[in-house]
């Protein structure tokens, strides 16, 4: 039973009325003379904070209604009916994407808030804002989106804002590099999504393509066609999510700028493959099979990207593996049929990653924009604010108790272990502890011990109000979100889990207490063992190592780059020369150049009736006339 | 009896006088066997009892234009060094009457196609002053005024091409 | 009978063609032409007859007024032409050419 409601449309309208008149603005003003930064800061910012207020509305109307019921529907037009291809542009307001509306546009709106004072002073300012308020609206149209075409509408407006957004400064050839990177990478997962969406039309469509109606008829697929489906779809996750093979585009995007880093590429875009995972759990669900590989995809990503972690000595690219690696987890958690546990996975780390890139930001902007960590230290006393922000947030991704982050880890962990999937449960044990080392190399090499290039040390200092209040937001959501969805072992009763039970089909099976336990020790355990580890080598300060060895090898990232670049890019380019410089001057053009020497002959053929007496072309007249009489007479009698 | 007598009378005057105009060379003999055609296409306008158009045939196109024309001719001292050397021209006569007949072997069959009725020659009531225009200032009264116009443009035209003569001098 | 009329309005139709396209004297020309119009006359006013109906009548008066406008008109431009060249030729301008 579903109700319909008029104001959901308005919540990703009012970003993308933002976006529109600030370009339009920005457009218009930016050669003569500016408008003032407070004015385009207040009107982009208006936008996010009128759609979190929506998404409360939103939270607590579904709140009233019974669990069965809770659905919000709007369509708002008919966007196109062909044949059996019945498609709304239509929104849907369930406890899922309620709860994915409710932090993208909290985050949403602090990011914005932020980039008030991280952007003071650039000359694009209005163009900034009016991207990012396209992105949110594109973002949240992914989220409200009532099926699979609306979410690809959302799905596209988002790889294009995060291309528009990491080539921002794009007089530096760097910069664009890496967003056509992420951009094509995407697009490659993108043609996964449409083939899935498509066999999925073809298989269960006709009786409606949107979620609601595809959830009631899934059970017409035949089995090998739904296992195809699944796995296209993962392919699509994969591209925009960063998952293996197609995780190459986000440590390169850190190229952008670090809010973008923040909103794009850990908190909202990069979840949207989770959330699409999870949005059709009730595929999912019917294929163990398809929701393992999902599943081992995702940890073995997650392994390999806390590898490349441990060795990075670019702040934003630390945070960048980190990112895919806890992707890598929450793929793990939908795919061991734990839905609810990867996404509220997704919504910790929306708040602790958000609050690392902020930070990260925080620490660039004051040491002048220098981004090796071999070259800070000693910035406890010089940032305060940013600090204990920043420890708060790393002591969340490392997933130490009563953090949030290890409430959600432990959930995923917990259910790969219940559900049977040891050996994932094993590398995310280990990934745990790996990832706890890491972050706090980090912490320790940026903040602890002594200064290592004095003079920027000496010119840092705190960034404005408005760069810190988010930070203080985001790192008290950091702390306290766990305790939203408190196992029962701890005297909680997993509200969250229970609040996004009717969108999702998942199963509970039997807990059994020891096995709890169980996960829940080796858990703190090896956060433990990672922290102690990294307090032994960094702790009282260290100086840069010259890698050798293995440690060599995950410095350049295994060089999957450079076997892509070899494999795949460079005989693409390469097929694309032969055909410029041979195929096309001699194949298509030749038969371009034989019609234009037809047409040349035929008309000088013609020429010779252009004789230029009037009395013959009175001749021509009559000459037709006649034929036609000719051809009348014939029909006459 | 009579009637038909003149009927055919006058369309023989006619046709001959179209085959002169086609045939002769000079354009003055051509003009006058126009001249003919026109005389006797009044005739046969009333037989067709249309009077007002056959004084009309007589005064407008024999009496006015015909006159211009002969008139132009005259003044254009024609000499036979100025009239051009149409060689091969019987060759042409033969190409276009070959054109020429399927177009009229298509109208006939349409005019053979209309029922055919009486040509009698009515009095009073039909084709006087009187008739023609009662129709004329009430069912066309438009189109009369809009061929007023059609006649004022002309006389700018005649007016303007003739005054470029003079200024060109 | 209104027939045979019709028949003669066609012939002198025909027979104004064959002079258009026939003769290269500029007069001749325009003479045919006249001819044409006087056999569409012709052909008005039988039909007139035929319908017992004045509207034929009308139409030859006005199809003579333009005649006439067109008379005047084409013998100024027959009158120009002489001028710049002296000859009555048709073939002799051949500026449409190509």
């Amino acid at each position: 039973m579903e109700h319909t409601v008029t104001y959901l449309g308005l919540i990703p309208l009012l970003p993308l009325i933002g976006a529109v008149v600030i370009g339009l603005l920005h457009m218009f003003t930016c050669k003569k003379t500016p408008l003032p930064e407070l004015f385009y800061g207040v009107l982009a910012c208006v936008g996010p904070v009128l759609s979190f207020f929506l998404a409360l509305v939103v939270f607590f109307q579904l709140k009233g209604l019974p669990a069965e019921e809770r659905f919000l529907t709007h369509n708002v037009f008919t966007w196109f009916a062909v044949g059996e291809l019945h498609v709304n542009m239509g929104f849907l307001a369930d406890p899922l994407s309620s709860l994915m509306l409710l932090f993208v546009t909290f985050i949403g709106s602090l990011i914005h808030i932020y980039s008030v004072g991280y952007m003071a002073g650039d000359e694009n300012f209005g163009k900034f804002f009016s991207y990012l308020n396209l992105f949110l609206g594109s973002m949240l149209i992914l989220v409200l989106g009532s099926g699979p075409v609306v979410m690809f509408v959302g799905w596209e407006g988002v790889g294009l804002c995060s291309y528009l957004l990491i080539s921002f400064y794009s007089k530096e050839t760097d910069n664009v590099l890496a967003g056509n990177k992420a951009f094509i990478v995407n697009r490659i997962g993108d043609l996964g999504f449409v083939l899935g969406m498509s066999v999925l039309f073809w298989a269960i469509g006709a009786s409606g393509f949107d979620y609601l109606s595809l959830k009631a008829n899934v059970t017409s697929i035949p089995p090998g066609v739904g296992i195809a489906v699944c796995l296209l779809l993962f392919i699509g996750a994969c591209g925009k999510s960063a998952q293996i093979p197609l995780y190459v585009w986000l440590p390169d995007a850190m190229a952008g700028l670090t809010p973008v880093s923040a909103l794009i590429h850990a908190a909202t875009m990069v979840t949207a493959g989770v959330y699409m995972v999870a949005r059709f759990s009730f595929l999912y669900a019917h294929y163990p099979v398809a929701g393992s590989v999902v599943a081992w995809v995702g940890i073995l990503t997650a392994l390999l990207a806390a590898i490349f972690g441990m060795f990075q000595k670019d702040i934003k690219k630390i945070l960048a593996y980190s990112t895919v690696s806890q992707l890598g987890y929450m793929f793990a958690g939908v795919g061991v049929a734990a839905y609810s546990a990867g996404i509220f996975h997704v919504f910790t780390h929306a708040f602790f990653k958000a609050l690392l890139f902020l930070g990260a930001g925080s620490v660039i902007y004051a040491l002048h924009h220098e981004q090796d960590i071999w070259k800070m230290g000693g910035l406890k006393d010089k940032l305060p604010k940013t600090y204990w922000t920043m420890l708060i947030g790393a002591f969340a991704l490392s997933g130490c108790p009563p953090f949030s982050g290890f409430f959600s880890k432990d959930e995923i962990l917990f259910s790969a272990l219940a559900t049977g999937h040891t050996g994932v449960w094993l590398i995310g044990v280990l990934v745990a502890g790996m990832t706890a080392y890491y972050t706090f190399r980090m912490i320790f090499l940026v903040f602890h011990g002594k200064p290592r290039v004095q003079e920027s040390f000496d010119h840092a200092h705190e960034p404005p109000a408005v760069m810190t209040v988010p930070l203080i937001i985001l790192a008290v959501g950091a702390l306290f979100a766990g305790f939203l969805n408190l196992p029962g072992i701890f005297g909680g009763n997993l509200n969250v889990s229970h609040w996004l039970a009717p969108s999702l089909s998942e199963l509970h099976p039997h807990v059994s207490v020891w096995l709890e336990l169980l996960a829940i020790t080796t858990s703190v355990a090896a956060f433990a063992i990672g922290i102690t580890i990294a307090f032994r080598k960094f702790g009282q300060g260290a100086t840069e190592p010259e890698f050798i060895g293995f440690a060599k090898i995950a410095y350049h990232k295994f060089y999957v780059d450079e076997i892509y670049n070899a494999v795949f890019v460079q005989p693409y380019k390469a097929f694309g020369s032969i055909i410029s410089r041979f195929l096309e001057p001699n194949v298509t053009d030749s038969h371009i150049k034989l019609s234009v020497w037809l047409y040349q002959k035929a008309g000088t053929a013609f020429k010779v009736f252009q004789i230029g007496y009037v009395r013959v072309y009175a001749i021509y007249m009559v000459i037709g006339l006649s034929l036609m009489s000719l051809f009348l007479s014939q029909t006459i009698n | 009896m009579f009637a038909e007598a003149l009927f055919f009378g006058f369309a023989v005057l006619s046709v001959l006088g179209a085959i002169g105009l086609v045939l002769f060379r000079h354009p003055m003999n051509g003009a006058m066997s126009l001249v003919v055609t026109m005389i006797s296409l009044a005739g046969l306008y009333a037989l067709l009892s249309a009077k007002l158009i056959f004084a009309l045939q007589l005064i407008v196109y024999a009496g006015a234009i015909m006159s211009l024309v002969l008139f132009i001719i005259m003044f254009l001292n024609i000499q036979e060094s100025d009239l051009p050397t149409e060689k091969g021209r019987w060759l042409y006569q033969l190409g276009g009457i070959i054109v020429i007949i399927p177009i009229a072997s298509f109208l006939i069959k349409i005019v053979k196609s209309i029922p055919d009725s009486e040509a009698t020659i009515v009095g009073n009531g039909f084709g006087g002053v009187k008739e023609v225009g009662l129709v004329l200032f009430q069912d066309w009264l438009l189109p009369f005024e809009i061929v007023s116009i059609l006649l004022l443009v002309a006389l700018l035209g005649a007016v303007v091409l003739a005054g470029k003569r003079r200024m060109g001098k | 009978m209104i027939q045979d009329y019709l028949i003669l309005s066609v012939i002198l139709f025909c027979l104004g063609i064959l002079g258009v396209i026939t003769r290269r004297n500029v007069f001749s020309v325009f003479m045919s032409i006249e001819l044409m119009l006087n056999a569409a006359n012709l052909a008005f006013i039988a039909f007139s007859r035929l319908h017992e109906s004045m509207d034929g009548h009308v139409l030859a008066m006005m199809v003579m007024a333009v005649a006439a406008a067109e008379a005047a008109l084409a013998l100024a431009v027959v009158i120009l032409l002489h001028k710049h060249k002296s000859k009555l030729d048709t073939n002799i301008f051949s500026l449409l050419k190509g």
